[in-house]
Formats: structure tokens, sequence, C-alpha cells
């Protein structure tokens, strides 16, 4: 049941290339093993590994989930057991996947975020770079980064010195600008951009008054949020040229098509393998109809279709999209 | 219990039954021989939901016999509300199975079985496994009140003992399912339970006073259900076998003698004595 036969839905991300727009987020999907009993991995565009740190992190006290309507709350707490672990025990079983892995990147310094984008690049299994910018769930500073243009500018420049492969920068939707992040990211020489992250949330329990989550904070994800991400997509894209990875509470065919119209080139599942582990091949399968139910070539073609003063659908006989 | 999820796969499972056992109490048969052959007790699954928008529910399988599995649930929020409305002949779609279950090699021959509740779906495979290798059971089974005992007869015909209680008094023991355990002049070579958190830290207390050593199957709010997200997890002895072997620090750097583990992928089944909650 391999995909990529019809129509193209491949996508270029800098050097990285992918024969699938379907990368599933950062955190969401281990390292691709936990799922491959479900799905084939060949069915995926690239996985992006749960983020590491510099120095082993235990996580947040639990609870760390807690299910909202149309949404998941979490505050994992970069739970990681640190980089050079990561590198001695993890990393070598990554040459044998069949999609293309891309390393995250967290860090709570400039410096944190150099050191682990040196180690990481420097493995031949790791095919890309994800700067994550934007963790909601630390105490310490790691969204103030993708809240500041100048700090965003000043990691960007800094990793992008350390290695030539494709670097995606993932921002936060919890600012007051994010169009000005993007071009600032765009600006220091990031490749992509991944947008959005998790929005910031909170759920109290009102049994015993106190928030539902052991961080009390947490970052929302899943269909809830989804309105959000495409209008971000949407500004980001009017802002940048470079390509945008679009995600937040991508579950269909139709949430994915959105992202693309809004300006994203790729698009990123996380909380959607929750539901169903088949959503990243059922929405492949979904593109490639609906690109030959219109005649396109490609999935290029529609990309920002709904961006840029862009006026209107495309009319086609016949159409049964 | 060493990790056993190669097995897992999804399963489009038509329902070959459906029983309220007592008000919103569910029991759904599942067409499902593939499942069958490879779950063992304490085992669960993953329904994913016919409608989307959440995240799969997990829930224990309780019966899997031939070409049958079945589960029973408590209608308690949306998606399990959405499972209950499934007809006939309809079909549920499964993941799993899933997780480490109950560790039966020793084949002990006393075995306490305590239930709680919801608790129940999960400690039927066990209580059979028991009874076909030879050893005895005693299901100590408590619930808040006498119509939410359900099922106890399916127990009965597997040779188990039962001991009910129910929190008002309404049938059996007046009182808690882990103080008749507690009661008990029988003490048995391994207690194996499964209910409420506050149940389960009573059962361990109960087990720890008899000596006698007590496997949880312990329930969190899953996300991913298959170890991908880390959101499940519960703190445990770093000594235990199912510690990860992962260097895990706490924030101020110091080395704890307690790890994180994943409930949904080196449990849900723990050892009393080597949980750190
Ligand atoms: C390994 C494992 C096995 C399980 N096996 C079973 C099983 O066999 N049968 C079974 O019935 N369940 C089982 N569960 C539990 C089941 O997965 C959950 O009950 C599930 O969350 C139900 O989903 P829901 O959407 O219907 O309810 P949810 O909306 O998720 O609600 C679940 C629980 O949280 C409480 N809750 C939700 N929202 C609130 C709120 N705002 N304030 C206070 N309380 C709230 C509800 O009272 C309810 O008890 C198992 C869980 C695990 C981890
Ligand atoms: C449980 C969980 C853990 C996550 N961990 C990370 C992480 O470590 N690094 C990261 O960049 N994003 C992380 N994310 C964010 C996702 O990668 C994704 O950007 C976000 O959830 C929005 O997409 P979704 O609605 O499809 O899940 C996490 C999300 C969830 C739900
Ligand atoms: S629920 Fe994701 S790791 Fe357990």
């Amino acid at each position: 049941m391999t995909v990529r036969a019809g129509a193209d839905l491949s996508v270029a991300l800098g050097r990285l290339h992918l024969p699938l727009p379907t990368i599933m987020g950062s955190g969401c999907y281990g390292s691709g093993e936990e799922y491959a009993s479900f799905i084939d991995l060949e069915n995926i565009g690239a996985v992006v590994l749960k983020s590491v740190t510099r120095m082993p992190r235990l996580g947040n006290p639990t609870p760390r989930l807690v299910q909202t309507p149309s949404g998941l709350l979490n505050a994992i707490g970069l739970q990681n057991p640190g980089v050079e672990w990561y590198l001695e025990h993890e990393v070598g079983k990554f040459s044998e996947r069949p999609c293309a892995i891309i390393g995250s990147v967290a860090g709570f310094s400039v410096d944190d975020y150099a050191y682990v984008t040196q180690r990481l690049a420097a493995r031949d299994e790791i095919d890309a770079i994800e700067i994550n910018i934007s963790c909601p769930n630390v105490a310490s500073d790691g969204e103030t980064f993708a809240c500041d243009p100048k700090l965003t500018s000043r990691v960007v420049t800094l990793v992008r010195d350390l290695t030539d492969k494709t670097l995606i920068v993932k921002l936060s939707p919890n600012v007051t600008d994010i169009a000005g992040i993007a071009r600032e990211a765009e600006a220091a020489g990031a490749d992509a951009l991944a947008v959005i992250n998790t929005v910031r949330g909170m759920a109290i329990d009102v049994d015993v008054w106190q928030p539902r989550l052991g961080n009390r904070t947490g970052g929302l994800s899943g269909p809830a949020i989804r309105p959000i991400a495409v209008l971000a997509v949407y500004e980001v894209a009017c802002a940048v040229k470079i390509p945008i990875i679009g995600q937040g509470g991508i579950e269909t065919t139709t949430d994915a098509l959105e992202f693309f119209l809004a300006g994203a080139s790729a698009i990123s599942i996380g909380t959607a393998n929750f539901t169903d582990p088949r959503v990243p091949l059922q929405i492949a399968h979904g593109l490639e109809r609906y690109l030959l139910g219109r005649k396109l070539n490609a999935l290029r073609d529609i990309v920002g279709k709904a961006n840029h003063g862009f006026s209107g659908p495309h009319q086609y006989e016949g159409d049964q999209g | 219990m060493p990790p056993d999820q190669s097995q897992a796969s999804v399963h489009r499972a038509a329902i070959t039954d459906r029983t309220e056992l007592a008000k919103g109490v569910i029991l759904l048969g599942i067409h499902a021989p593939e499942l069958v052959r490879v779950t063992k007790p304490g085992h669960f699954l993953l329904a994913i939901p016919p409608s989307g928008e959440r995240c799969a529910t997990a829930l224990g399988i309780y019966e899997a016999q031939a070409e049958r599995a079945s589960i029973l649930f408590f209608v308690c929020g949306s998606r399990t509300r959405e499972l209950a409305d499934l007809a006939v002949s309809e079909y549920l779609e499964v993941a799993g199975p899933l997780g480490n279950g109950f560790d039966l090699s020793g084949q002990p021959k006393n075995v306490a079985i305590v239930a709680g509740g919801v608790g129940i779906a999960s400690v039927l495979l066990p209580a059979q496994r028991v009874a076909e290798y030879g050893g005895r059971v005693q299901l100590y089974y408590g619930a808040r009140t006498q119509a939410l005992l359900v099922d106890a007869e399916k127990f009965e015909r597997y040779g188990c003992v039962l001991n009910l209680a129910t929190d008002d008094g309404s049938s059996g023991f007046d009182g808690y399912v882990t103080e008749l355990l507690a009661q008990t002049e029988e003490v048995p070579d391994l207690i194996l339970a499964c209910g409420p958190t506050p149940m389960l830290h009573a059962a361990a207390k109960v087990a720890s006073r008899m000596r006698v050593r007590a496997q949880l199957s312990l329930e969190e709010t899953f996300a991913c259900g298959v170890g991908a997200c880390w959101g499940c997890v519960v703190p445990i002895s770093r000594a235990s076998a199912q510690a990860p072997r992962f260097p895990m620090l706490s924030t101020d750097g110091s080395r704890s003698d307690s790890v994180y583990a994943r409930v949904c992928k080196e449990g849900p089944v723990f050892w009393a004595d080597e949980l750190r909650w």
C-alpha cells in the first residue's frame, strides 16, 4: 500500500527532499519505532524526533496529560536522556528507517542550542535539524527564544553556521507578531519554518481547586487549535519565502489542504496519531485523490492559493475534489 | 514482564454482541481472531474513536477466546459514550494488544485478585489463566453499590471464590474491598489488583503487611498509548527490571532512586513494591 503513485506530493525543505509531505511532529512519534507495527514508515515523509537537550531531563511532575474538548493538554517538560546518551544508544538505530529523520533540539541558552545542534548534525543518520525554540512546558526560558525576535535571530544565526543540513525553526503561537519572528528566522538563515507549536493552556479540577497538570500550565494541541494554526501559517506565508511546515490539529485530508492553501509546503501530524495511527497514510492518499480529481500534477501547485491576494478557487469542469 | 508489542496491529472488528450489564456499564463483544491469538492476561487495547477528534481510549481486554474478544466499560465521558452507542454488526477499530500484562510465569497456586469497579475488566483473563494451570483464585471484588458488581458469575465459572464488597453495604461486605482482603486468614502466594488509584495504594499496603508480592494494573491518562509521548509516566525504583535504561536526573541534576516508567509501555502492570508513587 505505498502511496506515491499518481500525483507528485514531494517537497523540498532546503536540501532535504521528501517524497511525501507528511512529517510526524516532535514528541508525538517517539523515534518512529513505536508506530512501526501500525503503519509502514515508508508511507510517511519524515519523523521529527523528540526534542533533546544537552543534559538529561526527568521532565515534569505528573499528571502530564489532560483530555480537553477536541484537544489534548500536555506538559511533558522535555523528558529526555540528554544528547550524549542519545547519540550513543539511539541514533545508530535510525539508519534503518525507511523515512527521513529530523533531529529536534531544545535548550535553555544560546550555547545549549549550538552544542546540541553540532552534536546531532554531525551524525549521518540525522537528515535535518529542527530547532524547538517554542516549548511552553519548561519552567525556565524555553519559549522566550520564540517570543523575542532578537533572541530568535541570535540562536538561528549561531546554529546556521554549524551545519549545512536543512535547518527548520519551530515557532510558537504564543506571541503577538508571529510574522515578525518568522522574518527574523528567515533572515538568520533558516531553511524552513515549523508553524505552530502548542498553544498555552490550563485545565482546573473543580473538586480540589487545583490545576489538573502537575506543571499547572501546558500546551494545547489537536483539532481545538487548528484555526489558530491555519491563521499563523497564512500570516507567516505572507511574510517569508522559505517553506513552511504547517501543523496544529491536522487529522484529515481536508484539514491538511487548509494548511497547504494557507501557504504550507509540508504538514506535520502529531496528536492525530493518538486518535488513529493510520492518519498519515489516509492523508497522503487523500491528497493524491484530491489532486487527481482536479487534474493537478503536483501538490506544490496549490501551496498558498488561499493566500497572497489570490481571489478564488480554480473552477474545473467535472470537479469532484 | 518483558516488552511484547511487536504483535500489535490495528483490527477492524465487527461487534458481535452488546449487553448493558448495569446502567452505564457496557460489555461489547467483537470479532477479532487475530487479536485473540496474541492477547495475554493484562493486555489492553486502544479503541479508535469512530468520529475522530479525541485520543483513542485505553480499555482492558476483558475476554479473549477463539474468534471473540470483549471490552467492558463504564460510560463516563464523550469517548465511552460514543462506544456505548455502537450496535451489533457495526464496526469498531482497535489497536492492540498493548502493554505488559500480569506475570504468572511462576504459576503461583493461591492467587488473590482484587478488583475495584471497572477494574474488573482487566482481571478475567488472569483468573482464567490461573484456573488453566490448576491454581486457585480468591476474587475480591468491590463496587460502589450492588448493581455495579457486574458479571461476577463469570468468575465463578472459572472456579474463583467470590468475596464481594460494596461501599454502601448493599451487597457483601460493607466497606472497601481492600479491607475485606486485609481480613483474610488465608495468605495468598500472589496478589493481582486493578482498580482506581486509591484502591491500588490500599491493596499495596495490605500486600506488604501480609508479606505477599502484588502486581498492580495502573490507570493513567494516555495520549499515544504506545510509548511515544512520555505522558503517562509513574515513578518506579531504578532497580526495577521495568525501569527504562535511560539516564534520568532530577531537574537539580541529582540522581534519585526513582525513575519514570511509561504506564502504557513498561506497564500497565507493575510490581507494587517497585512503585515509588
Ligand atoms: C491501561 C488502561 C486500561 C483501562 N481499561 C478500562 C476498562 O477496561 N474499562 C473502562 O471503563 N475504562 C478503562 N480505562 C479507563 C478509560 O480509558 C478512561 O475512563 C477513559 O478516559 C474514558 O474516556 P471518556 O472520554 O469516556 O471519559 P473522559 O472524558 O476521559 O473521563 C474519564 C474520567 O475522568 C473524569 N473526568 C473527566 N473530566 C472531568 C472533569 N472535568 N472533572 C472531574 N473529573 C473528570 C470522569 O469522571 C471519568 O471518570 C483504562 C485505562 C487505562 C490506562
Ligand atoms: C505529548 C506532546 C509532546 C510534544 N513534545 C514536543 C517536543 O518535544 N518538541 C516539539 O518541538 N514539539 C512538541 N510537541 C508539539 C507537536 O510537535 C506539535 O507541534 C503540536 O502538538 C501541534 O500539532 P498537533 O495538533 O498535530 O499535535 C508535543 C506535542 C504533544 C501533544
Ligand atoms: S501515553 Fe504516550 S507514552 Fe504512554
